[in-house]
This record gives C-alpha cells, sequence and structure tokens, in this order.
C-alpha cells in the first residue's frame, strides 16, 4: 500500500547520494588498557614491541575502513609467552593517539570500521606483559579509499549479464519475426469464453486493472490485456465497464479501447465513459467497485494488475453475483484470495505470459523468453548441486564435494 | 479529555464493526472520518517530511550551534534542485496540453527503481535462494562436539523430508513457470507437482491471513471491553 | 414496530448499556469479569453444540446466513478473555532461532530496531515490539530505533514506554540517548537502508526528539551496518523485511531477524531458510512464543487463547461451508483449471 506514496518520495532520495561529508569522528576508549590493572608484582616482565605494523585499505568498500597487520612480539610467539595483550591506537588527523580497541595475546590483525573518507588515520600497536608495556612504531597517516567495482560479486554481474544478453538476444529474434514458442496458458481460453458468456447473458464486463499506476509492470500486463479483450469486446458489441483508480491508466485504458474499436471498424460505437476515473483512496475506489458489481451485475469480471488488502473483498463481491472471474496477480500475498473466490487465476508470472502471448509484442516475448533462461539456470544448478553435495556428503566424495563448493561461491552475493 | 477520546476510538470503532450487520450510515460517518484524516495526514507527513524537511532545509540549511556555541554553516545542497524540478514537471499533468511533460519525471523513477530492484531481486531472491536450495539430503559430516570426532551423521527423518519438500517444491514449482516448453509428458507432470505445491502454499498463506484478521480483530476487542469499558483484567 | 425502530432500539440499548458499564468502571462499582474454569468448558461446549447444530442444518439444506458467522466468530474472540484456562503453546524453530541470536550477544551490544508499521497492524506486532525491547532493555543491549513508516517511530514510543514500565527495567536507570535511541521516521523506502549502509548519519541527521545524531553517546560512532550487532525490523508490508533483507542483509551483510504480520510471514519463510534472515516472529503466535522463551508474559500470551478460539470456529465454519457446497450442488459450468 505504501507504493502509492512512495514515487513521490524517491525522487529526493536519488539525490542523497551526494550528500554528507562528516569530517570528525571522536572514538572513545573502550575501556581501561590492560597496563592499567597490573601493576601489583614489582619484577618488571620486559618485552620487545610488535612489529611490522602496515595498515591497508579494506578492498570493495565505501571507504569505511583499514586493515591494520603486525608481526606479533618476539615473547608472544610461543603459546604461554610474556604477552598478556594488544592494544591499537589510533589517531585521527593526526591528533593525539587514543586507545581503541584491546586485543588477545596472538592477534595479529585488526579491522578498523566506520571511518570517514577523506579523514587521516593512523595507528600504533602497544604489547603488554603484566607490568610492562612496549609500542610499535607509529604507521604514516592513510585515508581509506572506495573503490567502483566490487570484484567479488562478479559472479552475480557475470549471471545477471548472461540471463540479460538472452532477453536482448530473444527480442532482438522476435523482432526479426522469427517464432518464439510460449506455452498455453489455462486462464487465457477462459478468457474468449467468458466475453462469449456475457454476450449470450446481454450483461456488461467489468475490467478492474489493480491499483497501482502504469509505472508498475503487472498494470502494463493488465492494459496489454485490455488490448485484447477489448477488441472481442468490439466485435460482439457487449458493453465494457472499467472503473480505474489513476488517472494515467485511465488515459491509457480509453486509448487501447479506442484503438480496439477502429481496428473492428466501428469507433462510433467507442464512448470515452467506458473507463471512468474513481478515486487513489484504497478503499474508496473499492466501496465504488463493489456498488457497480452490485447494482450492474456483469456476467464477467476480470481483476488483473497489482491488487492489495482489497484482493479478497472485491473477488468475494463478484462471487457473490455470480459472474465468472478471471483474476491475475503477481503479488503471492493476494493470489489465495483469487484461487479461492475466482474461477480462473494467473498465477505471478503467468500474468505477464498471458500479455506478451497475447500482444506478441517482441519485448515482451524476449523478456520472457530470456527469464526463461535464467530459469533454466537455476534448476540445472539445484539439480547438479543438490546431487554433488549429497553423494559428496553421504560417500565422501572429494570432487563432488568441490562442485558444491564452487557453485556455492558462485552463487553466494556477499 | 481521555474520557472523551476513549468514546470517540469506541464510537468509530463501532461504526466500522457495524458494517458486518448491514451497510448504514454510521459506518459510513465512520468511513469517511477514516479516509479524509489519512489524507490529510499524509499529505502533513509528505509536506514537512520532503519539502520542508528534505528540500528546503537542504538548500537552505539552518544555523547549527555546536557545543561550544559556535555557529556551523553548512553548504546549501544545490544537486536537492535537480529533483525539485522534476517534482514539478511532474505537475505538468494538470495541464492537458503540457500533459506529456510528466513523463519525463516519471521515466526517471521507473528507470531508477527498475535498476535497483533488477540487482536487489536478482540478488536476495535468484542467487541466494538458488544457493540455500543446494543442500545435503540425508546427512552430513559434522564434528561430535563431546569427543571432537569428525562423523558422518544422518538427519532426521523429519529434516529429510523437510529437505525433499524443499528441493521437489522449488524444482516443480520452477518447472511450472516455464514457459517455453508445452506441459505434457514427462515435464507436465512435474509441472503439475509444481502446481500442487503452490495450492498448498496458497493455503497456508491463507491460513496465515484468517491468523492475521483475527489478531485485529482481538486487538481492538481488547481495546473495546478492557481499555473502553474495564471488564477485561 | 419497522425494521427501522428495532435497529434504533438495539443501537440504544448498547449505548445506554455501555455508558452504565464505563460509569462502573470509572467510579469503582463494576470490575473485571472473568469465568470460572467450570463455566469456562460450559461456555466451550455449548459453543460447540451450536456449531453441530448448524452443521446438521446445513446438511439438510438449510443455509445459514452469514452473520450468524460473524456473531460465531466474535464470540469466539471475546469469551476466552474472560475465561481462566491457560494454553499450552509450542516454541518453533524460527523463534528459537532468534532468542538464540539475541542470547548470543554480549552486554552493550547494538541492536538496531526497524518499525516498519503503523496503527492498522498494531494488535500483532506491538506485543512483539513490547516483548523485544523489554527484552533488550533488561539484557543490557542498546537498542536503536528507527521508523521506514511515518508512524513507526510513534508506535516504538508506545512500545517504548510499555518496557520501560516493567520495574526490573526502571531498576536498571536506564538512560536516553545512551542505552536506547528513537531515531524517528525517514521518508524514501528501501532508498533509506541503501544509504544508511553507507552512512546512518546522512538519513538521520536528528533523532525523534530533535537532537542531532553526533550529540547522542549511543550512536556517535555508529557510522553505518558494520557498527550494528543484530538488526531486527516489525514489519507489515512495504517497505519491510523483504527490502531489508534485499539490501541491508545481501548487500551489507546485516545480521538481522523480523518480526512479520501473519499476512506476510510465509513469504519470509524463504528467507529464514536461506539463512538471509536470524530467526523469524510470525503474527500473534510468534509474538506469544517469544514472550514465552524470553520469560516475558505480555500481551501475545494473553491474546492466544482467543486467536486459538477464532481458529477453531474457522475451521468449523470451513467444514460447514463445504457441507453446504457439496449439499446445494451449486457449481458454476466447469471451465477447466477452476478451484
Amino acid at each position: 500500500m505504501r507504493r502509492r506514496h512512495s514515487r513521490h518520495i524517491l525522487l529526493f532520495h536519488l539525490f542523497l547520494f551526494c550528500l554528507f561529508l562528516v569530517t570528525s569522528s571522536a572514538i572513545h576508549a573502550q575501556s581501561e588498557t590492560p597496563a592499567d590493572t597490573a601493576a601489583v608484582d614489582t619484577a618488571k616482565v620486559q618485552i620487545e614491541p610488535p612489529t611490522s605494523v602496515v595498515v591497508t585499505d579494506h578492498k570493495y568498500d565505501d571507504a569505511d575502513a583499514l586493515e591494520l597487520t603486525w608481526v606479533p612480539s618476539v615473547n608472544d610467539r610461543v603459546p604461554g609467552g610474556k604477552v598478556v595483550g594488544y592494544t591499537v591506537f589510533r589517531s585521527i588527523n593526526e591528533r593525539e593517539f587514543e586507545p581503541l580497541q584491546e586485543l588477545l595475546p596472538g592477534s595479529n590483525f585488526y579491522l578498523d570500521e566506520s571511518l570517514y573518507r577523506d579523514t587521516l588515520y593512523s595507528y600504533y600497536v602497544m604489547a603488554y606483559s603484566r607490568n610492562d608495556s612496549a609500542r610499535s612504531v607509529a604507521t604514516e597517516p592513510v585515508s581509506p579509499q572506495r573503490e567502483w567495482l566490487h570484484v567479488d560479486r562478479a559472479w552475480l554481474f557475470v549471471i545477471a549479464l548472461l540471463i540479460s544478453i538472452s532477453v536482448f538476444y530473444f527480442i532482438s529474434a522476435a523482432k526479426k519475426g522469427e517464432d518464439l514458442f510460449i506455452r498455453k496458458i489455462a486462464g487465457l481460453e477462459a478468457v474468449d469464453e467468458a466475453i462469449g458468456r456475457a454476450t449470450e447473458m446481454g450483461r456488461p464486463i467489468l475490467y478492474i486493472p489493480g491499483i497501482l499506476d502504469m509505472d508498475d509492470v503487472q498494470t502494463l500486463a493488465a492494459i496489454t490485456i485490455l488490448g485484447h479483450v477489448s477488441r472481442t469486446v468490439a466485435d460482439y458489441d457487449i458493453h465494457v465497464r472499467m472503473p480505474v483508480s489513476r488517472s494515467l491508466v485511465m488515459t491509457a485504458a480509453r486509448e487501447t479501447i479506442k484503438a480496439s474499436y477502429q481496428t473492428a471498424g466501428r469507433p462510433d460505437a467507442y464512448n470515452d465513459d467506458m473507463v471512468q476515473y474513481v478515486t487513489d483512496e484504497q478503499f474508496g475506489y473499492v466501496a465504488a467497485v463493489d456498488g457497480i458489481m452490485v447494482r450492474e451485475k456483469p456476467a464477467t469480471v476480470f481483476l488483473l494488475g497489482a491488487f492489495f488488502a482489497e484482493s479478497l473483498i472485491l473477488a468475494e463481491t463478484g462471487n457473490s453475483i455470480n459472474a465468472i472471474q478471471i483474476a491475475g496477480t503477481a503479488r503471492p500475498a493476494q493470489l489465495p484470495f483469487f484461487i479461492a473466490a475466482c474461477d480462473f487465476t494467473l498465477i505471478g508470472e503467468e500474468l505477464f505470459a498471458a500479455s506478451a502471448y497475447l500482444s506478441g509484442e517482441p519485448k515482451q516475448l524476449g523478456s520472457l523468453k530470456g527469464q526463461d533462461v535464467g530459469k533454466f539456470v537455476a534448476m540445472v544448478v539445484i539439480i547438479i548441486g543438490v546431487v554433488a553435495v549429497t553423494l559428496g556428503q553421504a560417500f565422501d566424495v572429494a570432487f563432488m564435494q568441490e562442485i558444491f563448493d564452487a557453485l556455492t561461491y558462485v552463487f553466494s552475493t556477499q | 479529555m481521555e474520557h472523551i477520546a476513549v468514546w470517540v476510538a469506541a464510537f468509530l470503532t463501532l461504526g466500522i464493526v457495524s458494517f458486518l450487520y448491514k451497510d448504514n450510515p454510521w459506518y459510513k460517518l465512520s468511513e469517511s472520518i477514516f479516509v479524509g484524516i489519512s489524507a490529510g495526514y499524509w499529505f502533513v507527513v509528505l509536506f514537512w517530511d520532503n519539502v520542508h524537511g528534505k528540500f528546503w532545509t537542504g538548500v537552505f540549511p539552518p544555523e547549527e550551534y555546536d557545543a561550544a556555541g559556535n555557529v556551523i554553516t553548512k553548504d546549501p545542497d544545490w544537486m536537492l534542485w535537480i529533483g525539485a524540478l522534476l517534482g514539478i514537471l511532474m505537475l505538468a499533468r494538470l495541464v492537458p496540453k503540457f500533459g506529456w511533460i510528466s513523463r519525463w519525471p516519471l521515466a526517471f523513477i521507473v528507470g531508477s527503481t527498475a535498476g535497483l530492484y533488477l540487482i536487489n531481486y536478482f540478488s536476495s531472491n535468484m542467487m541466494r535462494q538458488v544457493q540455500g536450495t543446494i543442500m545435503p539430503l540425508f546427512g552430513m559430516w559434522q564434528t561430535d562436539p563431546a569427543t571432537g570426532e569428525v562423523m558422518f551423521q544422518a538427519f532426521s527423518t523429519y529434516d529429510v523430508v523437510g529437505n525433499l519438500v524443499i528441493l521437489i517444491g522449488t524444482f516443480t514449482g520452477l518447472v511450472y513457470f516455464f514457459f517455453s516448453k508445452e506441459h505434457r509428458g514427462v515435464f507436465g507432470a512435474t509441472a503439475k507437482v509444481g502446481i500442487f505445491f503452490l495450492m498448498i502454499t496458497f493455503g497456508a498463506s491463507f491460513g496465515y491471513t484468517v491468523m492475521s484478521r483475527m489478531s485485529l480483530l482481538i486487538g481492538r476487542v481488547d481495546f473495546l471491553f478492557g481499555t473502553w469499558l474495564g471488564l477485561i483484567k | 414496530m419497522s425494521e427501522r425502530a428495532k435497529e434504533i432500539l438495539v443501537v440504544g440499548l448498547i449505548l445506554i448499556l455501555s455508558i452504565i458499564v464505563y460509569l462502573g468502571k470509572v467510579g469503582g462499582w463494576i470490575g473485571a469479569l472473568a469465568f470460572s474454569p467450570a463455566v469456562s468448558i460450559v461456555v466451550i461446549i455449548l459453543i460447540f453444540l451450536a456449531l453441530v447444530w448448524m452443521l446438521v442444518r446445513t446438511l439438510r439444506g438449510q443455509l445459514l446466513d452469514r452473520r450468524i458467522v460473524f456473531l460465531f466468530v466474535a464470540l469466539a474472540v471475546v469469551l476466552p478473555f474472560f475465561m481462566s484456562i491457560t494454553q499450552e503453546i509450542k516454541i518453533s524453530p524460527e523463534v528459537q532461532q532468534l532468542y538464540d541470536a539475541l542470547e548470543s550477544l554480549p552486554p552493550g551490544s547494538k541492536v538496531l530496531v526497524s518499525f516498519d508499521y503503523d496503527p492498522p497492524s498494531a494488535p500483532e506486532l506491538q506485543p512483539m515490539a513490547e516483548s523485544f525491547l523489554r527484552y533488550c532493555l533488561l539484557n543490557d543491549l542498546k537498542v536503536i530505533i528507527m521508523g521506514l513508516w511515518p508512524q513507526g517511530p510513534q508506535q516504538a514510543d508506545l512500545a517504548l514506554q510499555a518496557a520501560l514500565a516493567d520495574p526490573r527495567v526502571q531498576q536498571k536507570n536506564l538512560e536516553y540517548g545512551v542505552d536506547y535511541v528513537n531515531l524517528g521516521f525517514q521518508a524514501g523506502n528501501e532508498f533509506v537502508i541503501q544509504r544508511m549502509g553507507a552512512n546512518i548519519e546522512s538519513m538521520f541527521p536528528r533523532d525523534y526528539t530533535g537532537s542531532a545524531y553526533r550529540d547522542l553517546p549511543l550512536v556517535r560512532n555508529v557510522k553505518n551496518f558494520s557498527n550494528i550487532d543484530y538488526a531486527f525490523n516489525l514489519s507489515a508490508g512495504y517497505p519491510g523485511t523483504q527490502e531489508w533483507v534485499q539490501v541491508a542483509v545481501d548487500r551489507y551483510g546485516l545480521w538481522m531477524g523480523a518480526g512479520n504480520t501473519a499476512v506476510q510471514a510465509p513469504m519470509m519463510y524463504a528467507y529464514v531458510n536461506a539463512g538471509q534472515l536470524e530467526g523469524l516472529l510470525g503474527g500473534m503466535n510468534g509474538a506469544a512464543e517469544f514472550e514465552l522463551l524470553t520469560g516475558l508474559p505480555g500481551k501475545g500470551t494473553k491474546y492466544m487463547l482467543s486467536q486459538s478460539f477464532a481458529h477453531m470456529v474457522v475451521i468449523a465454519f470451513v467444514i460447514i461451508g463445504n457441507a453446504a457446497f457439496l449439499t446445494s450442488g451449486r457449481k458454476k459450468q466447469p471451465l477447466g483449471q477452476g478451484k
């Protein structure tokens, strides 16, 4: 439901990408350093400092992290050595060094996150024994860098590219007039039958294109299917009623129906009142549509597009007037209601498939075929992956396990 | 004041519930109040949050003071004017002659949203889901926490059945939504299994929705009998 | 008497009765109602018998008025509030997973809670919000609240007040800005999450009360999701858990769990299953289970009996409805796939 309001808000956010430059940060000491707590014993346990402290940029981030590595103190290289811990100290913009993080003996790495771009950071590492400490040399001040590309996600790019290329390939194939096969969709055959029923009964057809605007792909599919429906309607001379909740949808629907009547050679039979704008308010619209259903008792109701909480109210009212109902939406949460209360339901992607099938438009056909490639890849990968890991684990087969590891790596997006 | 508030809330709640008996003026009044208030509320929220909160304070930043009382100057964010311009173009819809101009900001929104969604859906709903479906069905090598020994541990029957349901459900569901092949023979049978899984999912979803709607009713009943009439502990 | 006159009479009677009960409540001479266990069982048996009678009537071909269905659902919801019987609650794995995740957090961990719902969904999500916040505050977890829905932070404020009213929480003398903070609402849906992944302050320069972000000790050093130890999203739709998973979890690796309305919950299981969500509370049931696990009984537990009763009555009506469907033979012309 929120989506409707979001359109107006989105604009402003798109520009916030260049917003903030925060230059100061005060990192506080986490707690006391080990040195403060161990001053009882008088015999000094002398230790050597950590060496080779190197700070490097953390890769593939928005300049928020630096990686710090060092070689632990020589007194920390055997288990049970003299070193009881380390503390990383940090200075921001060449100001004073402050303790940042305590670490256990044996540590040689620290990732400092939540840093800011264009700010200089330098570090040193202090090793502690029970009652002594030794600090390393401080690093040169550096700033974290941001990277344009996240190379670790190359596989996401490759697979997205593969599917995109196949979409483009099929679109161009469709444009060249190649016959792209799409399987029959059960609900579609019912469309003509349902229109026929309205003709027999002499009652109108009600067409509801969902409650979202023209920027939603489901509404686009609904308008494409409307093109097919209205051509048949024009041939049979049936009355069609289409209340809508968006002004843009009203314009698009009027143009579509008008074109259909012109194709049928009966332009004078068309009038603008077939499509009527009601209101943008969700439940106001529902109340109006319910009223139309109860008063005009259409023989056939189409509910195609994006629906929210109103799906059951509309479908149930349609059911109560004994109309034949054909529904379709890609919103999974609303499908159960349509399936329960309507005669036919185009489930999820079937709505888009129906739209592509009926319109024969190259772009829609091509996208549908391209997505089939994606589904095919997913099916193959799932089967290979499950077989590999199941056998690999059950019989301890190394190369099977390797296949599994490779697939997991490719499909992980982190 | 508190008494008036609770009575108004109770009056409106009962007004909406009265629709279950039949459509009536009490219901219509309550619904109109609801629609009016929500529209007004949204207008105010969006105005203060976007036009004022984002645009106005972004372009004309108010003076701020740090802890010592010094004025912190903030540079105006000129990029926001582009957003404002696109927003104004949206209003061209009001003049039918220039209505086409409003398609430009709309194209901007559609394009950028599509770009964002493409990656989000592709990575979360495809890649990660495929990865999540690839799992050993019957058991795996695990370290025994007691002995520290690495050994093969078979899953419980419950887990094995669960894994099989996830695998078969996902695979046959994909087959059902594969449009490049006719549903005949083995492929058709697989797709049938897919639709069977989908229907069970929808049934479960329906059940959850009943639960959701009941919760809302329970909340209102608690208000009426508890907060309003004080009959519930 | 005309139909209209009867209706006005009934409404008038309800009004008078309500005024009397309300005055009784204010004056203190009418207290809370409670049925003894014996009366509770008698009430249950009576409802059961009434349902059986309706089934028999239906099988004989006499269809029910839909208002009877409404009446029985109402009774099934209202009566359990007065019953003094308790219900066993079983813990589901997703709820256990959420609880385990919380238990694994050391004291002082920062927990981000996004309130993405408004009053219409409050009956389902508010119990979760209250018990979640109560748990965090009792266990010294630092809570950072925000909302992608305009009314979210207000719901958060209500939940916070409820959590802070707990005497054990009061003993901790928690301080706003140090132990918990409410950053308020920000418009922009998933774009807000996206920006937060780089810089939280850019999206919330000021908190709910108008204090500057950098003046709040709790969040001063929180730059982005890498400084958040765990996140919890209470969601009733768009934007909600799906957007959080797609952006914050999958792009920025945020560790998070969610509480959803029951309508949405089935769609989120896929994310739990794929490891994108660490724990899920689904609807009131989820809230009750969480309350049981944390040992902090609240509204979820209180509402569970009504919920279960309502479900049983709905199941009974599904059976009656199917009986009516089968006996009446009312079928539309078959068109293929159909129902």
